[in-house]
C-alpha cells in the first residue's frame, strides 16, 4: 500500500509559455508517472492494457467513442484516461484510523487534491449529529440508517438522489426505479451542469435529445467546427478522429476564446510522425471569439448563407432537405437577415473578414460537422446557441446523411447512459407508463428537481435527505456557499464513493459514506462474476469488466448499495427483484430491454464486440417532434452586461485534473506550474485595468442580488485570452456562479459567463515565526 | 475516373431483385470478393472486400435510392475514390435488367499507371452472375427496404420506422 502525502502541496507559481501542441511523448511520460505513482507497474499494465479494449474495461474519464472493434490502437487510451483509472486503481487506502485522525472540520480545510490523494475508501462510515467525526458503522447498520430516514420523511419529495456520470447504466437504471418505486422524480444529475443546454435543443429542433455523429462521420466530413471546447485536454482521443479527418482532407475550424495547445496542433504518441515528427495540424482557422459570442457568429454567418444564396439561387441552400423536412424556414430567415452586424461583431470580437472566411470555407465543403462542448452549453443563451448551430446545419442539409450533422461532446464517460436508463426529473409519460406495466407500480409523474432547484430545495428546507451516487457534488454545483450552506441543512447526507472528496466534509446533521467498487474491479455476485454497459457520446452502448482484485473485500457495488437499500426501505411493497438483480446484472438489464426503446434483447446484443449501436432518429429520416419536421428557430442573445473595470470570467479545468479532482497543481499545456489559484488575463486587459502580471488579487463577482461572492487570493498571469474575457479553474471558482445564473430554459448554471472584478488581495499573513 | 458498365439479366421481377439487392449485409452469402458488410444506417455501409493477397475496407454512401428503380453511391474514402450506379429496369420478358455503372479512380503504384479499372468490371461482371445465381436460385427475395434517399438524406417508407424507436428524451 503506497503512502498519502501528508502535508498540502507548495503553491509557488512558475508560468512558461502555453504550449502550441498535445500530446506526443510527454504525454506518454506524465501517464506513467502518475500511474505508477499511485499504483504498482502490474496493476497500472492490467488497467491501461485492457481500457477500452473489447471485454476490457471502459474508461472512467470523458465519452468519446471507440473506434470498432478491429480497429484499435493496442493502447487505446490517452493521457487523462490513464490518470483517471490509476487514481482509482491507487493503493492508497482510507480506513477507520484515517478518521480518527481528522475531524471533518479538518477535511473541510482540505484542498480536493489532498483529499483525493488519501486513497480509495475501504469501510461504510458515519457522522453522527453533534459529532465532528466520521466513525465506521456496519453495512447492516449503514443501510438500515439510511433506509430509516428514506421512510421517516413526510414525503418522498424530501430526498434526492444525485448522479454523476460514472454510475453504470445498470446502476443508474435500479435507482431511478428505487426513486419512482419510493414516489418521488427527484433525480438531479451532473448532466444538468454540463450539457443540458444542448438536450434541451436538440429535442426542441430535432425531436432527439443526442448528437447525430459517429466516429465515421468525423473521419469522412470535409469541415469540422470545434465550438467552446479542448480536446486536448477533456477528450484528447477526439484528436486521434480529428487527425483522421485531416488525413482524409477534413478542414478544422476552432472556435475559442483560449487559443488551447490541442486545438492547434496532436503528436499522436503512437505514430512516428508524432514522436519525432511535428504531429498534425488541427486548427486550419482559429476564431478567437469571445465568451458567449458563439450565437452570434453563427447567426452572422447564417445570414451570409442566405446572402450567398441570393446571389446564387439554387446554389447555396439544400431547398429539398428545407421543404422536405423542415419547418420555420421563412420566419428563421426573416429573423436573421434583419440582425445587426454591429451587435455580431460586439458580441463575438471578430471581424467580418474572419466571418466571411468562414462562410467561404462552408460553401466549399460538401458535409459539415459542429462539435461542441460547455464553452457553448454554459451561458445564458446556451439553448438558443445550440438551435442556431442546427439552423446552420439545417440551412446546406448537415443533418442526417453521412459526415455531416451535430456532435455534442460529452464530457464523463456514462453521463449519457445514465439518461436513456431514465435518471432525468422529467421523464415523459412514456417512459413512466412502461415503469409501471413492468413492475406494477404508479411512478410519480409530477416533475422532479434538477441540481440547481435541489440546491435551491435544500435551502429552503424542503430536502431532508441527499442521496449522492458517485461524483463530488458540492464541488460540481454552482455558487459554493450557498450550495454547501444548503447541504448542511439537511438531516441526512449520504454519498456512494469510490474516494474522498469535499461532499464528504459538507455534511447533514447525519452523514454517510457508503465506499463502492470502482469500474477497475472485479465485481462478483452470488450469481458470478458481472459486467456493467455504459453509453458513449456516439450512443454506442457497450460492456465494462473490472480486472482488480477490489480495494477491499467489505466494498459493494453501486447496485448492490442501491438494491439493498431498495429492499430495507420499499420492504416489499412494489414487485421488484431487487435480491435477484443484486444477484445477476443480467437480470436488470432484461427489464431494461423492455423499458427503453431500442435496447431490446439487451443482454445478448451488447455482449457482441462492439455492443449496441443505438441509432438517431435523425439520420433514419425520422424528426419525432410535435410536427414530425425540424425546427427551424429565431434565437435572440443578451450579452452579459459588462460594467467597465470588470471582465467576464469562464470557469474552465487543467489538464492534470479530472472534473472536480485536480492531481497536481500544474497545467502544461497552459504553462501553469505549481499553483491553481491563477487568473488568466489578456495582456491589454491587465494594462487598461491597471494590474500587474503576478498582482495577487481577489475575483469579485457581480450579480443581480448584490451577493457577496468573493474568490480570494489568486495570482494574474497574462494570457491570450480574449479581450474583455478571464478564465480561472474550476471548481475553486463556482463559489463566484450565482445560483440564479442559469441558461434560458435548462436551468445549467453559466459558469462560462460571470461578470467579475480583480480587486487587490489583502496581504498574506507572515509564515514566519 | 474510368466508368465501367456491366449490365445482366435476371428471371426475377424488377421488385425482388431491388428488393434483394437492399440487403447489403447478405452479399457476402452469394458474392465472392464481398468478405463482410456492416449496414451502419440505411445510407450508410461499411465493406470489406477481398480478391486474392488484395484485401480493402471502405465505407460508402447511399446518396440516390429509389425502390424498384435505382441506387447511386460513392465511397466516402478520398483515395481511392469510387462511385457508382446500380438501376433495376424490367425487361419484356417479366425479369429484370440488372445494369452497373462505376466510375472508379484510376491507381499507380511507384509512378506505373495500374489497370485497376480492368479487373474493377471483370468483378463486377463476375458478382453479377453470382447475383443472377443466388435470386433465381431462390426465387424470392430475404428482405427488402422501400425508404428512398435523396441527396444522401433518407426518406423511410413508414412514420416511424423500427430502428427510430429509441429514447428520443433530451440528454444533458
Amino acid at each position: 500500500m503506497k503512502k498519502p502525502p501528508g502535508e498540502e502541496p507548495e503553491d509557488a507559481l512558475t508560468v512558461t509559455p502555453p504550449k502550441k501542441w498535445a500530446a506526443g511523448v510527454p504525454a506518454v511520460v506524465h501517464a506513467l508517472e502518475y500511474s505508477l505513482e499511485e499504483t504498482s507497474p502490474r496493476r497500472a499494465g492490467v488497467t491501461l492494457l485492457t481500457m477500452n479494449q473489447v471485454g476490457g474495461i471502459d474508461c472512467p474519464g470523458c465519452a468519446w467513442a471507440d473506434p470498432s472493434p478491429g480497429h484499435r490502437h493496442r493502447n487505446e487510451y490517452c493521457e487523462n484516461g490513464a490518470k483517471h483509472i490509476n487514481d482509482e486503481a491507487t493503493t492508497r487506502r482510507i480506513t477507520g484510523d484515517f478518521f480518527r485522525g481528522h475531524t471533518v472540520s479538518e477535511l473541510g480545510r482540505r484542498s480536493d487534491m489532498w483529499l483525493n490523494s488519501q486513497g480509495r475508501l475501504t469501510e461504510p462510515m458515519v457522522k453522527r449529529p453533534g459529532s465532528d467525526n466520521y466513525e465506521p458503522i456496519s453495512w447492516n447498520d449503514a443501510i438500515g440508517l439510511l433506509a430509516a430516514e428514506l421512510t421517516s420523511l413526510g414525503s418522498p419529495d424530501e430526498a434526492v438522489f444525485y448522479t454523476s456520470g460514472r454510475v453504470s447504466n445498470e446502476a443508474a437504471f435500479v435507482l431511478q426505479l428505487f426513486a419512482r418505486a419510493l414516489g418521488t422524480n427527484n433525480l438531479p444529475d451532473c448532466s444538468n451542469m454540463c450539457h443540458e443546454s444542448s438536450g434541451f435543443a436538440l429535442y426542441e429542433t430535432l425531436g432527439t435529445g443526442k448528437g447525430t455523429v459517429s466516429l465515421h462521420d468525423l473521419h469522412h466530413a470535409d469541415l469540422i467546427f470545434l465550438v467552446g471546447q479542448n480536446p486536448g485536454s477533456n477528450h484528447p482521443r477526439q484528436l486521434s478522429a480529428l487527425e483522421q479527418a485531416k488525413l482524409n482532407g477534413a478542414r478544422i475550424i476552432a472556435v475559442n476564446p483560449l487559443p488551447e495547445a490541442g486545438l492547434l496542433r496532436f503528436k499522436d504518441p503512437q505514430k512516428a510522425r508524432g514522436v519525432i515528427g511535428h504531429g498534425i495540424r488541427i486548427a486550419d482557422r482559429f476564431l478567437h471569439i469571445r465568451p458567449g459570442g458563439d450565437l452570434a457568429l453563427f447567426q452572422g454567418l447564417n445570414r451570409l448563407l442566405l446572402e450567398a444564396e441570393d446571389a446564387r439561387p439554387g446554389k447555396v441552400l439544400d431547398h429539398d432537405f428545407i421543404s422536405s423536412n423542415t419547418s420555420g424556414f421563412e420566419e428563421f430567415s426573416e429573423h436573421v437577415r434583419a440582425i445587426s452586424w454591429e451587435d455580431v461583431l460586439t458580441a463575438t470580437g471578430l471581424t467580418r473578414k474572419e466571418i466571411e472566411q468562414v462562410r467561404d470555407e462552408v460553401l466549399r465543403s460538401e458535409r459539415v460537422i459542429v462539435c461542441w462542448a460547455m464553452g457553448v452549453t454554459q451561458h445564458k443563451h446556451g439553448v438558443p446557441t445550440v438551435r442556431e448551430i442546427v439552423n446552420f446545419l439545417m440551412l446546406r442539409g448537415n443533418l442526417g446523411r453521412a459526415g455531416a450533422g451535430a456532435c455534442p461532446v460529452r464530457g464523463h464517460s456514462n453521463v449519457q447512459g445514465d439518461r436513456t436508463m431514465g435518471v432525468w426529473e422529467q421523464m415523459p409519460d412514456s417512459f413512466l407508463d412502461a415503469l409501471q406495466q413492468e413492475f406494477g407500480f404508479d411512478p410519480p409523474r409530477a416533475h422532479g428537481l434538477d441540481s440547481v432547484n435541489s440546491i435551491k430545495a435544500m435551502r429552503e428546507g424542503r430536502i431532508k435527505l441527499f442521496l449522492g451516487v458517485a461524483g463530488n457534488f458540492v464541488r460540481a454545483a454552482p455558487d459554493s456557499a450557498v450550495t454547501e450552506d444548503a447541504m448542511r441543512k439537511c438531516r441526512l447526507t449520504a454519498h456512494i464513493s469510490t474516494k474522498l472528496n469535499r461532499s464528504h466534509t459538507v455534511c447533514g446533521r447525519t452523514a454517510l459514506i457508503l465506499p463502492t467498487l470502482g469500474r477497475t474491479e472485479r465485481d462478483i455476485q452470488s450469481g458470478g462474476e458481472q459486467f456493467v454497459t455504459v453509453e458513449n457520446s456516439m450512443s454506442e452502448v457497450h460492456t465494462s469488466r473490472g480486472r482488480l482484485q477490489p480495494a477491499s473485500k467489505l466494498l459493494l457495488s453501486e447496485v448492490a448499495i442501491l438494491c439493498r437499500l431498495a429492499r430495507r426501505t420499499l420492504n416489499g411493497t412494489a414487485d421488484i427483484p431487487w435480491e435477484k438483480f443484486e444477484a445477476d446484472y443480467g437480470a436488470i438489464r432484461d427489464r431494461i430491454s423492455r423499458i427503453v426503446p431500442g435496447l431490446y434483447d439487451f443482454n445478448r446484443r451488447v455482449a457482441r464486440p462492439g455492443g449496441i449501436r443505438l441509432p438517431n432518429p435523425v439520420n433514419e429520416g425520422v424528426f419525432p417532434t410535435p410536427s414530425g419536421k425540424a425546427l427551424f428557430t429565431r434565437n435572440a442573445w443578451e450579452m452579459p452586461h459588462i460594467p467597465e473595470g470588470h471582465l467576464l470570467l469562464q470557469t474552465l479545468r487543467s489538464h492534470d485534473q479530472w472534473n472536480t479532482v485536480p492531481y497536481t497543481s500544474n497545467d502544461r499545456y497552459r504553462g501553469i506550474h505549481g499553483n491553481r489559484r491563477v487568473v488568466l488575463v489578456n495582456p491589454a486587459d491587465l494594462s487598461e485595468l491597471g494590474l500587474a502580471e503576478g498582482q495577487r488579487v481577489d475575483l469579485v463577482g457581480v450579480w443581480a442580488d448584490n451577493g457577496k461572492r468573493r474568490a480570494e487570493d489568486f495570482q494574474v498571469v497574462a494570457y491570450p485570452t480574449a479581450r474583455g474575457s478571464a478564465a480561472a479553474y474550476y471548481p475553486e471558482t463556482q463559489v463566484l456562479v450565482p445560483l440564479d445564473s442559469v441558461a434560458e430554459i435548462s436551468n445549467q448554471p453559466t459558469s462560462k459567463g460571470i461578470v467579475v472584478r480583480l480587486e487587490p488581495a489583502a496581504p498574506r499573513p507572515s509564515t514566519s515565526a | 475516373m474510368n466508368t465501367i458498365e456491366e449490365m445482366i439479366e435476371v428471371a426475377v421481377p424488377v421488385r425482388t431483385a431491388y428488393n434483394q439487392w437492399t440487403q447489403f449485409k447478405s452479399f457476402p452469402r452469394f458474392m465472392a470478393v464481398v468478405k463482410r458488410v456492416e449496414q451502419v444506417g440505411p445510407s450508410v455501409t461499411a465493406w470489406v472486400i477481398g480478391l486474392g493477397p488484395v484485401h480493402r475496407e471502405f465505407e460508402a454512401e447511399i446518396v440516390e435510392q429509389e425502390p424498384d428503380s435505382h441506387l447511386a453511391w460513392r465511397s466516402l474514402e478520398r483515395h481511392p475514390s469510387h462511385r457508382g450506379e446500380v438501376s433495376f429496369r424490367p425487361t419484356a420478358a417479366g425479369g429484370t435488367a440488372v445494369t452497373v455503372r462505376m466510375q472508379v479512380e484510376p491507381r499507380s503504384v511507384a509512378g506505373v499507371p495500374t489497370n485497376v479499372p480492368r479487373v474493377v468490371g471483370r468483378v463486377v461482371r463476375f458478382e453479377l452472375g453470382h447475383f443472377k445465381e443466388f435470386i433465381e436460385g431462390l426465387g424470392q427475395e430475404g428482405g427488402g427496404w422501400r425508404g428512398t434517399i435523396h441527396n444522401g438524406h433518407v426518406r423511410p417508407a413508414e412514420p416511424q420506422p423500427p430502428r427510430s424507436r429509441v429514447p428520443c428524451w433530451p440528454v444533458g
